[in-house]
C-alpha cells in the first residue's frame, strides 16, 4: 500500500506517537490510541473509515485540540499544533462538525457567521494586544456583505440572498452548506470533516459532498474527512484509511482504493464494525 | 401622582446598568452571573464613600465602574482558570465583595445628602429635581446603549456573542473562550456597579446590603423589557431592557401605591419571577432545567 498520492510530498499533518484513553462509564479505562502515527502530505484528501468506537472522530478531536492528547506530537506544515490549545490552531483548521447545529452560531445572521470565519486568520483574534485593533470597525459592513454575496454566489448557493437571517432559520442542509463555507474560507492548511453529511438527507448529503469535493480541489487543502459511508469512503479522496480500535487497519491510495473489491472491503469493514449476526438462508431457518 | 411616575422612571433608568449587565451575562454570554448582587453594592459603596470624601463625581462614578470590572474579572478568572461552577464562582466572589465593600465604605451606610451638582445644572422641564434627573439619566442612558450598541458591533462583540450563542463553533473560529468570557464578565459588572452607582446617587445613600436579589431585579427586568418589545437585534435588545427596568420600577410603584408593604417586595419579586422559570416563559442557563427533568 502507498499512501502517498503521486506529486505530493510537501509536509502536511504528520501524527507522531499519540495517546489518549479514556474511562469508560461501568468498565473502566480504555486505551484508544497507543503510539498512533499517521502522515498525511500537503493537499491530500484523506479519508478515514471505521466502526463506532474505532477513533476516527476522536482523531479529529485530537487533532483539533479540542481533546487534549496524553502524549505524542501534531504538526501541520512543520507547525507543532500539539503546543496550542484549540482555538489557536484554528487559525490553521477549518473544521465542519457532524451536527448541522454544532458547525454555526444560531443567534447570529449568515454574514455574521461568515465574518466570524473569516477572522479566524487573523493572529490573536480577542488576544493580548489585538483586542483595540479589533474594536476597529463595525462588522459586517457594506465591503463584507458584497464579498460574502460574490462568494456565496460564485458557489452557486442561494444563502447569497439570506445573508441577513438568523442561521436557526436555515434548514439543516443549508446550515451545513455554510458550515462548509466557512471552515474553508481563507484557505486553512488542514480542512476536518467529521461525518459532516450523515444528519443530511439524500439530497442534502449529495450537494454538500459535491461542493466538499469542489472546494478541497479548488483550494488545494489538506483534507481529513471521516465517514461511515462505504459510497463516499470508495468515490472520495485520494487515500482511505479503515480505522478500528485506534489502529489502521488498511492505508490505500486511490488508485489501490480503485482495485478493491468492493464486496472484500464491506466484509472487511462489517468485520471491523459488529459481530456478524447470524445468516440467514432464503428458507429464514439460521444457518449453522 | 406625577411625582410617582416620574419617581419611577427615574429610578428605571439608574437601575438600567443593572439590567443591561444582566442581559450581557446571561441573554448574551449565557452565563448565569451571580456577581451583580456585590458589584450593585460594591459600586453603590465605592461612589458614596469617593463623593462624602469630595471626589467628583464623573470620577467616583469611574471608579465605581472600574471596581465592578475587577469583581466581574475575579469572577471571571476563578471560573475560566481554576474551573469553579459559574454559579459557585459567582457566589464566592459575591460573598468575598460584602467584606470588601464594607471596608471601601468604613461604615455600613453612608448618606449622600446633596444632588450632584451636573443634575441640579440640567433644566427641570418644569418638573423640579425631578425632571433633572430624568434629563441626565435619560442622556445617560442613551449613550450608553449607542456606546454598547456600537461595541456589540465590532468583532470583539460579535465573538463575544458567538460565545455565548455556541461555544464549539466560537473556538472553532479561533475565540479565546476564557479571555472572551472573563472580558465579558468584566464589561457587564462595571455597568452593574455603574447602576449601584447612580442608585445611591439618586436615592441619596450607600447601603452595604443594597444588592441582595439583585439578579433577581435584573432578571426581572429583562424579562419585562424582552416581552414587550419582544427585540430581534441588539439595539434593540437594550433598549428593550432599559425600557424593562423603568416598567419593573413603574410595577414596583404601582405595587407600592395599592398597598404592598415595601418588606414584601422582594417576596413579590422573587414569586413573578419563579412563575416565569415554571411555565417556561424564561429561559437560563443553570437556572431552568427543564431538560433534566424531562430524562
Amino acid at each position: 500500500m502507498n499512501p502517498m498520492a503521486p506529486g505530493l510530498s510537501a509536509p502536511g499533518l504528520s501524527v507522531e506517537d499519540l495517546s489518549w484513553g479514556h474511562t469508560l462509564p461501568g468498565s473502566g479505562w480504555r486505551q484508544l490510541f497507543r503510539s498512533f502515527s499517521l502522515t498525511c502530505p500537503r493537499g491530500q484528501f484523506l479519508v478515514l473509515i471505521g466502526s463506532n468506537g474505532s477513533g476516527k472522530s476522536t482523531l479529529l478531536n485530537l487533532v483539533a485540540g479540542t481533546l487534549p492528547a496524553a502524549s505524542g506530537r501534531i504538526h501541520l506544515g512543520g507547525r507543532p499544533l500539539h503546543r496550542l490549545r484549540d482555538h489557536q490552531r484554528a487559525r490553521w483548521i477549518g473544521r465542519v462538525m457532524q451536527n448541522p447545529l454544532e458547525g454555526t452560531c444560531p443567534g447570529l445572521t449568515v454574514a455574521e457567521n461568515l465574518r466570524l470565519a473569516e477572522r479566524r486568520h487573523r493572529p490573536a483574534f480577542l488576544a493580548g494586544g489585538a483586542l483595540l485593533g479589533a474594536l476597529g470597525g463595525l462588522h459586517p459592513d457594506g465591503a463584507d456583505r458584497r464579498r460574502y454575496r460574490e462568494l456565496l454566489g460564485d458557489l452557486g448557493l442561494p444563502l447569497a440572498d439570506r445573508l441577513d437571517e438568523p442561521v436557526g432559520q436555515l434548514s439543516g442542509g443549508q446550515r451545513q452548506t455554510l458550515s462548509l463555507v466557512m471552515a474553508t474560507l481563507g484557505s486553512p492548511d488542514l480542512l476536518l470533516l467529521d461525518e459532516h453529511t450523515a444528519a443530511l438527507d439524500p439530497r442534502a448529503e449529495a450537494t454538500v459532498i459535491e461542493l466538499t469535493n469542489r472546494l478541497i480541489r479548488q483550494l488545494g487543502t489538506t483534507a481529513l474527512m471521516v465517514t461511515h459511508s462505504l459510497e463516499q469512503a470508495l468515490g472520495h479522496g485520494d487515500r482511505l484509511v479503515m480505522l478500528h480500535d485506534g489502529r489502521p487497519i488498511g492505508d490505500w491510495s486511490a488508485a489501490e482504493r480503485e482495485a478493491l473489491d468492493p464486496p472484500s472491503l464491506r466484509a472487511m469493514y462489517g468485520a471491523a464494525t459488529v459481530k456478524e449476526a447470524p445468516c440467514t438462508v432464503h428458507d429464514g431457518s439460521p444457518a449453522p | 401622582m406625577l411625582s410617582l411616575w416620574l419617581g419611577a422612571y427615574d429610578q428605571g433608568l439608574a437601575y438600567a446598568g443593572l439590567a443591561l449587565g444582566t442581559y450581557l451575562t446571561l441573554r448574551v454570554l449565557n452565563f448565569p452571573d451571580l456577581t451583580v448582587d456585590g458589584s450593585f453594592a460594591l459600586g453603590g459603596g465605592t461612589a458614596a464613600m469617593l463623593i462624602s470624601q469630595g471626589t467628583p463625581v464623573p470620577l467616583a462614578l469611574g471608579l465605581a465602574i472600574l471596581f465592578g470590572c475587577l469583581a466581574g474579572l475575579v469572577t471571571g478568572l476563578i471560573h475560566t482558570r481554576l474551573g469553579v461552577n459559574d454559579l459557585f464562582a459567582g457566589i464566592l466572589t459575591t460573598t468575598g465583595l460584602y467584606s470588601i465593600t464594607l471596608r471601601l465604605m468604613g461604615r455600613s451606610n453612608i448618606p449622600l445628602p446633596e444632588t450632584p451638582a451636573g443634575i441640579q445644572a440640567l433644566p427641570d422641564l418644569g418638573l423640579g429635581l425631578d425632571g433633572r434627573w430624568a434629563v441626565g439619566l435619560t442622556l445617560a442612558m442613551l449613550g450608553l446603549i449607542l456606546l454598547i450598541s456600537l461595541l456589540m458591533a465590532t468583532d470583539v462583540g460579535l465573538a463575544l456573542r458567538a460565545l455565548g450563542d455556541n461555544p464549539t463553533m466560537a473556538r472553532a473560529n479561533g475565540i479565546n473562550q476564557r479571555r472572551g468570557l472573563t472580558v465579558g464578565i468584566a464589561a457587564a459588572n462595571g455597568l452593574v456597579a455603574l447602576a449601584g452607582a447612580l442608585v445611591a446617587l439618586y436615592q441619596g445613600f450607600a447601603d452595604v446590603t443594597m444588592g441582595i436579589g439583585s439578579l433577581i431585579l435584573g432578571l426581572g427586568m429583562v424579562i419585562i423589557g424582552e416581552s414587550v418589545l419582544r427585540p430581534r437585534s441588539v439595539p434593540w435588545a437594550l433598549l428593550a431592557v432599559a425600557l424593562g427596568a423603568i416598567l419593573f420600577r413603574t410595577m414596583i410603584a404601582i405595587a407600592l401605591q395599592l398597598g404592598l408593604e415595601p418588606v414584601d417586595l422582594k417576596l413579590a419579586t422573587a414569586l413573578l419571577l419563579l412563575v416565569a422559570l415554571a411555565f417556561g416563559r424564561l429561559r437560563i442557563p443553570g437556572l431552568s432545567d427543564h431538560g433534566r427533568l424531562e430524562q
